[in-house]
């Protein structure tokens, strides 16, 4: 069987890699020492059932959970290629999400014009010149595949946009700040068939730039899109491993159980 | 694969192709008997029987082919349920093909009876190698009906034996059409029959192997056993 | 068909509530325009009080309630939203900002003499601002804060969290996120607050009348333009002055029939003024939330 073979062959970079991570609500563990690379220029799912712990786990990789109080996080998140812990107490959360960017489960432009939105997080960085912030605007809504779409109507707002275009264009938002992860939290789940199919389009040709780590519910994107997939449950990582091979061959009848729907 | 599907109607189904795949095999197991029963006794309805009973192997063919189809439109089955689809599909094509044979079987055995008064040379080997392919069948589908990797074992080793009897036959009969050139026609015949034996015994060790692809996973198709 | 009874029944009992209440309303206004419109003319706009009723005019206490209005604004606003602001996106959720939640909206239901007499003892005597219009700017200032406050949060409040989350995730810092999001999305709201608690304080003659408004000004106070450097004066917050309120409470109480109509009259200019900012304050309610989606 060539598609598993292949991958295994290729050389793999890890660029994000989280080591015994456990993460608290308040008194009530979350995750349970997860140990799981994210491998360089691939896309990585996680599955699992309803308050596994999959968006917990993606939210920890851009410090999301320090916007609310009571969190507490262990162990530990460490990014390649400067070796940094991205949990660290000395780590300032703003800087982590400097570098990865996120698109989260319903398209959430803001009420802004078009520009506007993709042009906020250069100028969140004290980007000043024009000619550079409209160079990049444009670079990233071509990347999102969204440029042809609404570049005659950069200047009206964002809202006006079909669901899939709101999500490219939040998409582009992210991307416009080079990131060196995309997190993604249920992307589709909000969307059509065509719109979800685009999207998954896109994420196809962006891992070719950036790594990409997306939560999934729905176990047949996971298959199509990702090249690795992590099974969790209650807040633990059950099985981590090539996707094809995951969902051909799964190694934990836990995994098993779940993909072919016996939930018993 | 012990415990059900969230979907009792998902169970139903699988279930119920399930049983008609071991019903296929229940069908072409009695044409190769009564192929051979034909064979021995000159029995010719019993032969047009066995002719006939080809147009319903083809419809359960086509039927569970199409089965198969639906459940991966509807279900989107994955892991073991994807082999075991998968493994279905191909075991049926094979049942198939089973069936054609038996119908070759028939064939001859009514073409060496019509002709007539030419004395059969004996046939005791072709009976012999008859029996063992169909009990390489039934072990075959009894391996499938519980996904006993064990006894899927000993029918891929068993078609060395089978194939080892066609040679011996196909020497046998050549001696014996050296012999008396006479019965060079109900030789040939013989060896036709012999031939869709040995071609029976392929198969069946080929639903052995899909066997073993659902519970374990591994393709061991085309590889050489221990 | 006793179910449809009940529907029917109840229809009209809310309407006859209703209409109670608009024509309540509908009466006193009426009553008033009839009484006080012949009275509204371009005199009546440029005129000082005066003993002589066709002669007396509002123009002292337009210009005051004006000027009150002024100060009121410049205090009030920044401290409600700059609180307001700090309350919703700064401050830890705990029970101290639970009961300081508690005490502001309770704020708002304290008697505006209350703050009269407050405003008496600080800022007319303890700093010593004097009857002024300072005084009675700060005096309303703190007793629209709380309308302002509450306004100024509920508009925080509606904005979805997944729009914070948005910011932040591109690496925004808080008062980025405050300065780029939060405030411009909040500022319908914001502004629709600020606008009812002026109409409120416009009205207001308690607290006013406790600090010491005079009732019969007839004069301006200086002008805050002056011809001679520095150009700008600030004289004006210190002067004595008059509102609208305290002058129909001066005319309303004189035994003359014509200083009644006077009265109606200014009430009439109130009752638009009042109509008028709150009309304003639906306008810009939706000219700003117009690319708002929540």
């Amino acid at each position: 069987m060539s598609a598993p073979e292949t991958i295994m062959d290729e050389l793999l970079a890890t660029k994000a890699e989280a080591r015994d991570l456990s993460f608290y609500y308040g008194d009530f563990r979350a995750l349970k020492g997860i140990s799981m690379p994210v491998h360089e220029r691939k896309v990585t799912a996680l599955i699992g059932p309803s308050g596994c712990g999959k968006s917990t786990f993606l939210r920890c990789f851009n410090r999301m959970h320090d916007l609310y109080p009571g969190n507490r996080y262990e162990g530990e998140i460490v990014l390649q290629p400067d070796n940094t812990n991205l949990l660290a107490g000395s780590i300032d959360p703003i800087d982590v999400r400097m570098r990865i960017g996120m698109v989260f489960q319903k398209p959430n432009p803001f009420p802004k014009t078009v520009f506007e939105n993709v042009a906020y997080g250069l100028r969140v960085r004290g980007e000043r010149s024009r000619r550079k912030i409209e160079e990049k605007v444009e670079q990233a809504l071509q990347d999102a595949a969204l440029w042809d779409e609404v570049k005659e109507r950069l200047r009206q707002p964002a809202y006006n946009l079909s669901g899939g275009q709101q999500q490219r264009l939040c998409i582009a938002r992210a991307l416009a700040t080079d990131p060196e992860l995309l997190l993604f939290d249920e992307p589709t789940s909000a969307l059509d068939p065509i719109a979800t199919a685009s999207i998954e389009e896109l994420m196809h040709d962006l891992k070719e730039r950036v790594t990409i780590l997306i939560v999934t519910h729905n176990m047949q994107q996971a298959a199509r899109v990702s090249d690795f997939t992590a099974y969790m449950y209650l807040g633990e990582l059950v099985e981590f491993g090539v996707t094809d091979e995951l969902f051909i061959k799964p190694q934990k009848k836990q995994t098993e159980d779940y993909i072919t729907g016996r939930f018993g | 694969m012990a415990s059900e599907h969230a979907s009792k109607q998902y169970d139903l189904d699988l279930g119920s192709i399930r049983t008609r795949v071991l019903q296929m095999g229940g069908l072409v197991e009695s044409q190769i008997r009564r192929a051979m029963d034909g064979l021995a006794s000159g029995d010719l309805a019993l032969l047009e029987e066995v002719i006939a009973d080809d147009h319903r192997v083809n419809a359960m063919e086509v039927a569970l082919d199409g089965d198969c189809s639906h459940l991966i439109v509807r279900r989107q089955p994955a892991a073991s349920d994807l082999r075991m689809i998968f493994a279905i599909a191909k075991t049926v094509t094979d049942l198939e093909r089973i069936g054609d044979e038996a119908q070759k079987m028939a064939r001859m055995a009514k073409a060496i009876h019509e002709r007539g008064a030419t004395p059969l040379p004996p046939a005791v080997d072709v009976r012999h190698a008859a029996e063992a392919a169909i009990a390489m069948l039934r072990r075959s589908l009894d391996a499938f009906a519980r996904l006993d990797c064990d006894t899927a074992q000993e029918v891929i080793r068993d078609d060395v034996g089978i194939d080892a009897e066609f040679r011996s036959i196909l020497r046998q009969l050549i001696t014996y059409m050296m012999e008396d050139p006479r019965t060079i026609s109900t030789a040939l015949e013989i060896v036709w029959i012999a031939k869709a034996i040995e071609r029976i015994g392929d198969h069946a060790k080929n639903m052995a192997e899909y066997v073993i692809y659902i519970v374990r996973g591994t393709d061991v198709r085309h590889t050489r056993k221990e | 068909m006793h179910r449809k009874h009940q529907d029917v029944v109840f229809m009209l009992v809310g309407i006859v509530a209703l209409m109670v209440a608009v024509l309540t309303f509908l009466t006193l206004f009426v009553n008033m325009a009839v009484d006080g419109l012949p009275r509204l003319d371009w005199q009546f706009f440029t005129n000082f009080p005066s003993r002589r009723a066709a002669q007396a005019g509002i123009l002292s206490a337009w210009v005051g309630s004006t000027l009150v209005m002024l100060v009121t604004a410049f205090f009030a606003v920044p401290l409600g939203v700059a609180s307001g602001v700090y309350l919703e996106e700064y401050a830890r959720k705990n029970w101290v900002t639970d009961l300081i939640e508690i005490n502001i909206t309770n704020l708002a239901g304290v008697p505006s003499i209350v703050y009269g007499l407050l405003a008496l003892g600080l800022f007319v005597y303890q700093f010593g601002l004097g009857q002024s219009i300072l005084s009675a700017g700060l005096t309303l200032a703190l007793l629209i804060l709380p309308v302002v406050i509450v306004a100024t949060r509920e508009a925080i409040r509606s904005i979805p969290q997944v729009i914070r989350e948005g910011s932040y995730a591109l690496g925004a810092t808080r008062w980025q996120t405050v300065r780029y999001h939060i405030l411009p999305y909040s500022s319908a709201g914001i502004l629709t607050g600020i606008i009812i608690g002026m109409a409120r304080a416009i009205g207001e003659t308690a607290p006013i009348i406790t600090i010491g408004a005079l009732t019969f000004i007839a004069f301006l106070p200086p002008a805050p333009i002056k011809s001679e450097p520095p150009f700008l004066s600030f004289d004006w917050l210190m002067s004595p002055f008059t509102v609208m309120p305290i002058q129909m409470f001066n005319w309303t109480s004189r035994p003359e029939a014509a200083f009644q109509d006077n009265a109606a009259a200014a009430g009439f200019v109130l009752v638009f003024m009042t109509l008028a900012m709150n009309g304003l304050a639906i306008w810009l309610r939706y000219r700003l939330r117009r690319n708002i989606k929540w």
